[in-house]
């Protein structure tokens, strides 16, 4: 038996929004502490790990762990018949092979429930080890999408690389480069302005701007996006979900090639 | 060619030992192909009206140089790195056959005439397509092309399909493609058809492993070898009467060709006099391959654009335009291959939940043997006195959708 009341419907609307280009099935899983999800895209290149605590939910019931396979896809089509301000109720049944979105308008007046088929999902889960970054960049989120566009009118990957000077984009494509440079700045009205930049070691990766794009789906998530790099590791790039927990994407960097070549030999 | 219903047998016996991929899925994988193999696809298929097929001015075949060139570049651009293997000298043992398939051939070609007189056009491509061979100026072509176009070449000293599987198990690539299930009895262990298939059908790569192949026939390999043989191999004829769904009972309730000799009705089934499966069975087990893997050049190297202009324009009359724009799409699928994947970064761990949607009916319908298998059992058995928590759950996870009855077990462990 799993029942979780969410007050905050939009939220989970907005979460569904920022995973379901990236992945089309994945497994839910709902326990004690809350509901996750992990799943890769197809290519196994990036990863997206989402929490929900169970705290930040009004109810929430969930007597064993389980999972639920869903169709990213059609979960989606079925919040988007959800209100914004509407609560949304989760709601499955054991042995069921069905869950139930129930959508109820904050006046109470409308209540709606939709009914979605689970399936079977044979899904992979990774074992992601707790790392410690050589960099870590803490900036509104909004900029971070803005960059993640501009730079993909122009190529296909982006290097970032952290100096003490501050984090630098920078693209190159068949019409020329670009380059966007962000320095460190804390003297802002709001917090959420800020641009924070935590260098243990310089780093610089290159990564595919279409998985980049693809995870500024999440941008209406969070005011802030957190980026964590590491050379040999994948990027995080983290979104807080409100006294909620986070959504989290992982990404493989590109490999330089002839790299035997290129380093002095020993 | 292959393993004589090897593929339907697999198909009923062990479902979940394939699945279909998609081509995106192996971005950065290392893939050895039997490319013997594709340039016979590529001769029957590609361009082909009829009897007539692609040539140059000289009227020499080019079809396999066209559908090597375009394939290969698909294959890259879904950021695989492909590796071609060509055959060497057949084994003494698949002599039989060839001698068997240049009979054939030469059969097909009467009735290609035969055909061609009574104008039944049908025919005639079925005939024609039937009369095809793999000269060894095709091969010389198709190992120049990809020369200039820097993807590797491997020459294997003899069966190609021997030579990817000892790749593949070596660690040195990630998966055999071919459309001969032979490269399962050599114990490829990922092994992929339809990876060369046309862009344009969009046919789902079809990925076996072999570990799941043995674990869901409940065979050793050395009895799937044993299997393979008895539905009729390359090597040695099959005894009539026996197909694949008889030889994987036979070996089940027998363990080995031997005890099954000792056994079954001769009268029944005959044995044929000369049947050499011992020693088609040590091809499979100790085939001929070079095992110094470290000596061949497994690295892309940077298209030759003249010599291929050369080649495929000047000498073979391709398109210009045609090939110049192949060329920049190789070039810009050199990036692709770069990206890294996330298995490389962190491993995978088992799940601890378990699926809300229980599949008791459809697993039982699929598992009657298995259920009931010893095999599959005494995990299970070791698993309930372990102490509770969740560490005991990793082994258990694996088995979980083979039962419901199983999985209501792990809800009142937790």
């Amino acid at each position: 038996m799993l029942e979780l009341r969410l007050v905050q419907g939009s939220l989970l609307k907005k979460v569904l929004e920022a995973i379901k280009d990236l992945v089309n099935d994945a497994n839910f899983d709902c326990s004690a502490t809350g509901f996750s999800l992990q799943a890769m895209d197809s290519s196994h290149v990036a990863l997206v790990a989402l929490l929900l605590r169970s705290e930040g939910f009004e109810h929430y019931r969930c007597d064993r762990n389980i999972s639920m396979g869903m169709n990213l896809g059609n979960m989606s089509k079925m919040l988007k018949c959800a209100g914004n301000d509407d609560i949304i109720t989760i709601k499955a049944d054991d042995g069921s092979d069905t869950v139930t979105f129930m959508f109820e308008s904050p006046t109470q007046d409308k209540i709606s429930d939709f009914e979605m088929k689970l399936m079977d999902i044979d899904s992979e889960h990774l074992g992601i080890p707790e790392a410690e970054y050589h960099a870590i960049v803490r900036m509104p989120s909004a900029e971070f999408a803005r960059i993640c566009k501009d730079l993909a009118s122009i190529g296909d990957t982006v290097v970032i690389s952290v100096t003490k000077e501050g984090v630098k984009f920078s693209t190159r494509g068949d019409i020329g480069t670009a380059n966007i440079v962000l320095r460190q700045n804390t003297t802002v009205d709001k917090p959420e302005e800020a641009t924070i930049i935590e260098m243990n070691e310089p780093v610089s990766l290159t990564f595919a701007l279409r998985y980049m794009n693809s995870f500024t789906k999440a941008t209406p998530l969070s005011n802030t996006v957190t980026i964590s790099l590491s050379s040999e590791l994948p990027v995080v790039v983290e979104y807080k979900i409100a006294e909620m927990g986070y959504i989290r994407f992982y990404l493989a960097p590109k490999i330089e090639e002839d790299e035997d070549e290129t380093k002095p030999q020993v | 060619m292959g393993i004589k219903g090897l593929t339907k047998l697999l198909a009923d016996n062990a479902p979940n030992a394939m699945k279909e991929q998609k081509l995106e899925s192996y971005i950065g994988r290392k893939i050895a192909i039997d490319a013997s193999m594709s340039i016979y696809q590529f001769l029957i298929v590609v361009g082909r009206r009829g009897i007539e097929m692609l040539t140059n001015e000289a009227g020499e075949v080019t079809s396999h140089l066209q559908g090597m060139f375009t394939r290969t570049i698909r294959l890259l651009e879904a950021g695989m790195e492909p590796i071609y293997v060509f055959d060497g000298h057949p084994p003494d043992l698949k002599k039989k056959v060839l001698v068997k398939r240049y009979s054939k051939r030469a059969n097909a070609t009467e009735d290609l005439h035969q055909a061609m007189e009574t104008g039944n056009r049908d025919d005639i491509e079925k005939f024609s397509k039937r009369t095809v061979k793999v000269t060894k100026q095709h091969n010389e072509d198709c190992k120049r092309l990809l020369r200039l176009m820097g993807v590797p070449v491997i020459e294997a000293p003899s069966e190609a399909e021997a030579q990817c599987a000892a790749l593949c198990k070596s660690g040195k690539v990630y998966a055999v493609a071919s459309e001969d299930m032979d490269s399962l009895t050599f114990g490829a262990p990922r092994f992929l058809r339809h990876l060369m298939g046309p862009g344009s059908r969009k046919v789902p790569v079809l990925e076996f492993e072999v570990g799941k192949v043995l674990e869901e026939l409940n065979l050793t390999m050395d009895q799937f070898i044993d299997l393979c043989i008895l539905s009729g191999c390359d090597y040695c004829e099959s005894i009539r009467g026996i197909g694949g769904q008889t030889a994987l009972k036979l070996i089940r309730q027998h363990g080995s060709i031997e005890h099954i000799l000792q056994n079954i009705n001769k009268e029944r089934y005959p044995i044929p006099d000369d049947w050499p499966y011992e020693e088609a069975r040590y091809l499979f087990k100790e085939p001929l391959v070079c095992t110094n893997i470290e000596q061949f050049e497994m690295k892309r190297s940077a298209p030759d654009d003249e010599g291929l202009i050369t080649f495929l324009v000047t000498e073979n009359g391709f398109n210009s335009d045609r090939v110049t724009k192949a060329i920049e799409k190789l070039k810009a699928a050199k990036d692709k291959s770069s990206q890294g994947r996330l298995e490389s970064f962190s491993k995978s761990v088992a799940n601890t939940f378990i699926p809300i949607k229980t599949k008791a009916t459809k697993s039982m319908l699929q598992f009657p043997k298995s259920m009931f298998n010893s095999k599959i059992l005494s995990p299970q058995d070791s698993i309930c006195s372990r102490p509770r928590g969740f560490s005991s759950m990793a082994p258990l996870c694996l088995h979980f959708k083979h039962s419901m009855v199983f999985s209501r077990v792990v809800c009142h462990g937790i």
